[in-house]
């Protein structure tokens, strides 16, 4: 028809996405990650409830943040983590980062014609020690990357981001230059900044802050001494290590 | 693939435009849906139940819903219960299809005798419920035949309180009060302020008198509702779900309303 | 026998069957290639991997209205879109350049994504429409071509490694697959080009520009364009050319990646700003876009 649509019967069909707020985030240090989410869950107007988690631990060295469609989210983060166990029950060991991330990929193209309505946010330690942040589409193109937001408050947390991990639209000082990597407090900070700015800006943010931390091996956690709500999640020695940081959001 | 570049790397219409003669400026629109034939799916409720309230309190957890399952506007059986217990610590309570819930409480009743035949010692509390449920729903939607209901799952599991939702989507949350429907927009900010800073205070009476006085609220305000209802309780001592109550209404603010149809003042 | 009895009836044989199918139920997403070292992209080695199909009347319809944010702007998922790829054939080998935006909507989802996909040491290809597409069929295209490495002791031809995408991607014909790609190398002919797209469009050809920036791309190619270029001039054009669609087109710009590829394989020459590339041009002393514009001009000077 002239305006575009067609002249064919009509029948409401069942809708099977939803979408459930919050914001997740990433930033990649020299050798250490950060992953951190909100904990508000929410459906239209309507808080359904201020504690759902959005970041899962997947290995001693690896975090996925998932955003979008809970549903679609929590069974996503559970058919991953049952594809990581049985790489362990046949190799003995974590599935390195950049396999997870290409696992993902795959994972997620499989629902290309039925996709998965979450956006990925994948972060830990690399093989060389290195930190490292993947993010990926609904349909798996995936990237690695210093720092990534998605979700809700993308709009209003990526931007800052840009500015203060990537100094877009920065000038250094004369004779000096921008720090390819910053410390892990400058980080921790940027990362509460941009909840608590998105929670006062978008209404599906908010209630609860989930911070996880992975440090690559042999790195001094000084740094974290001074952070509260902290907890450890290592469990095994010699190794990297993950801490969980859980801070509250206003719930307004 | 097109060369118009507004068209670029989008999914292809190939029923539409075929030969990529319309115009650049507009766009091809979305608003059609293919007439689905063979077989017949739950594409909408028939006769539903409306608000199914939850709390935690100190025992256990409560959960009440009214008695009613409606026809579209029409209040069609007004004597149905929407309270099931599944086993000896578990207790669900279903808004939406009531075809849909009868069905999942055959199923759960099924797989609650497997697991009793089985004689291995395991049972089945409400974790292994809600999990259940929250697959099967997801499965259901995913094969876009969807089981048209909001559940709430509760009850006790080794001395700790259970609440969780789930819905025809297969999303799940937990908090320590929850409604379903209408009632989480107007019973639950109710529940949260009574509840949710510390169940461990709501004694038992505490706890039904939180109920009640929701289940009147949503039966002023909600047109699907009925003044007779029913609480389950689950605590260490199982599943009891009571006869169905009576609400005391009054209705005397009624004639006070203004600003309703052809009342002008 | 009375079928229909037999169909909805809650006891007998049937229905007991019936309800174990129903318990058992096959998830046919878990293959045997899931476990181990194939867990990755192992799991296609053995052909085209399945693909979950929503159990609706027409598939197409359902991802359009859902992933299509062009016909429908409120629609929820949004993939990464538009760009700008260039790739042409000179007598010195190839050049590919792109640009490096995506978009979800009017939303930059990145500036900083990689649209030459290194298929292996001799092929490249480029990314334009679905970035998941392109990504993932030219990834499994790079494994296809290894096993007919390893099963003909030879390099795989660029018309037959084009023709094996383009036969793929024709096999979804009409199911929402959105890719315009050029595979880009060196074989026995010598340099080669061939578009490839979801359509299942393959051609040979000297040169071509796909994507959202494409015609401002055109523009600056064809005027600058013949087979006798030098290295240099070459690789200037390509990156000249990706600038004006960067700076005349919102769905392209950020960054310009730039591929030189020849006899012993491809090169990555470099990443350019498109900012940069206006104010201070690729050597610093002269910008494409504002120095020849505003250099020397006053009101007692005026543009001729």
């Amino acid at each position: 028809m002239p305006d575009g649509s067609f002249e064919r019967p009509q029948q409401r069909q069942f809708n099977p996405y939803s979408e459930n707020g919050g914001t997740i985030l990433a930033i990649a240090g020299a050798d250490f990650s950060v992953i951190a989410g909100d904990t508000r869950q929410s459906e239209g107007y309507s808080i359904q409830t201020r504690y759902a988690p959005k970041v899962f631990r997947l290995t001693e060295r690896a975090v996925l943040a998932v955003n979008g469609f809970a549903a679609d989210g929590n069974m996503f983060v559970k058919k991953v983590k049952q594809r990581l166990e049985w790489y362990r029950h046949a190799h003995a060991k974590d599935m390195p980062l950049r396999a997870i991330a290409r696992l993902i990929q795959t994972m997620l193209y499989a629902q290309r014609f039925f996709p998965y309505y979450v956006y990925n946010i994948l972060g830990g330690i690399e093989e060389d020690g290195t930190g490292a942040v993947y993010s990926f589409d609904p349909v798996g193109s995936y990237e690695r990357e210093a720092c990534r937001a998605a979700g809700a408050a993308q709009s209003l947390v990526q931007p800052f981001l840009d500015n203060q991990i990537y100094f877009k639209n920065q000038t250094p000082a004369p004779g000096t230059n921008h720090p390819t990597h910053l410390p892990l407090p400058d980080v921790l900070s940027i990362v509460i900044d941009s909840f608590t700015s998105a929670t006062e800006r978008h209404i599906e943010v908010g209630d609860g802050l989930e911070i996880y931390v992975v440090l690559a091996k042999g790195r001094s956690t000084q740094e974290l001494a001074s952070i509260g709500g902290l907890q450890e999640l290592t469990t095994r020695a010699e190794g990297d290590r993950m801490f969980v940081v859980r801070r509250d959001l206003k719930k307004d | 693939m097109d060369h118009f570049p507004t068209n670029w790397g989008r999914p292809r219409d190939e029923l539409y435009d075929q030969y990529n003669t319309f115009p650049l400026h507009q766009r091809p629109a979305n608003h059609t849906e293919t007439f689905s034939g063979g077989v017949q799916r739950t594409q909408q409720p028939i006769v539903t139940g409306t608000s199914v309230l939850a709390i935690q309190y100190k025992d256990g957890i409560m959960m009440a819903a009214d008695n009613l399952a409606s026809y579209g506007s029409l209040a069609r059986f007004k004597d149905i219960t929407r309270l099931h217990a599944v086993g000896d610590s578990t207790v669900i309570g279903a808004s939406g299809d009531m075809s849909d819930f009868q069905y999942i409480q055959r199923v759960l009743d099924d797989i609650i005798t497997d697991e009793f035949t089985a004689g291995d010692g395991n049972s089945l509390g409400p974790a292994e419920i809600h999990e259940f449920l929250a697959r099967r729903m997801y499965a259901r939607r995913s094969k876009m035949n969807p089981l048209w209901n909001a559940l709430l799952v509760g009850g006790i599991q080794n001395g700790k309180r259970f609440l969780a939702f789930v819905d025809l989507l297969g999303t799940t949350y937990t908090a320590p009060s929850l409604a379903t429907g209408y009632g989480a927009h107007i019973a639950l900010p109710i529940l949260r302020e009574a509840v949710d800073p510390n169940p461990d205070a709501i004694t038992e009476d505490a706890a039904r008198e939180i109920l009640r006085n929701c289940m009147r609220v949503l039966f002023y305000r909600d047109a699907r509702s009925l003044d007779k209802y029913q609480i389950a309780t689950v605590t260490e001592a199982g599943v009891s779900i009571s006869d169905t109550q009576k609400l005391d209404t009054n209705w005397d603010f009624a004639d006070k309303i203004r600003g309703y149809g052809a009342q002008t003042q | 026998m009375n079928s229909f009895a037999d169909r909805f009836s809650t006891t007998g044989t049937a229905a007991e069957l019936r309800r174990i199918k129903e318990y058992v139920a096959e998830d046919e997403e878990v293959a045997d290639s899931m476990w181990g070292s194939e867990a990755g992209f192992g799991a296609m080695a053995h052909g085209a991997p399945n693909f979950m199909v929503p159990d609706v009347p027409d598939p197409a319809a359902f991802l359009r209205l859902h992933t299509d944010d062009h016909a429908d702007p409120s629609c929820r998922i949004k993939i990464k879109h538009g760009t700008t790829t260039l790739a042409f054939r000179y007598k010195g080998g190839v050049v590919v350049a792109v640009d490096s935006r995506a978009t979800a909507g009017s939303y930059v989802a990145s500036g900083t994504v990689k649209k030459v996909i290194e298929i292996n040491p001799y092929l490249l290809g480029t990314m334009a429409g679905g970035a998941a597409d392109c990504q993932y069929w030219e990834t499994y295209l790079g494994m296809q071509c290894r096993l007919h490495e390893l099963r003909n002791r030879e390099r795989i031809s660029v018309a037959a490694a084009s023709k094996y995408l383009s036969n793929l991607v024709y096999g979804y014909k009409g199911m929402g697959l959105s890719m315009g790609t050029m595979i880009c190398g060196w074989d026995k002919t010598g340099p080669a080009i061939f578009y490839v797209d979801s359509d299942g469009t393959r051609l040979k050809g000297d040169l071509f520009s796909v994507g959202s920036g494409s015609t401002f791309a055109y523009g600056v190619l064809d005027q600058g364009y013949h087979w006798d270029l030098t290295d240099d001039e070459a690789l200037e054009l390509g990156r000249r050319s990706i600038y004006a669609a960067g700076h005349r087109d919102a769905f392209s710009g950020n960054t310009i990646n730039l591929y030189h590829v020849q006899q012993q394989g491809w090169k990555f020459i470099g990443n350019y700003d498109v900012s940069e590339m206006h104010y201070n041009g690729p050597t610093g002393t002269q910008g494409y876009g504002y120095s020849i514009r505003t250099e020397g001009r006053s009101s007692a000077n005026p543009p001729a």
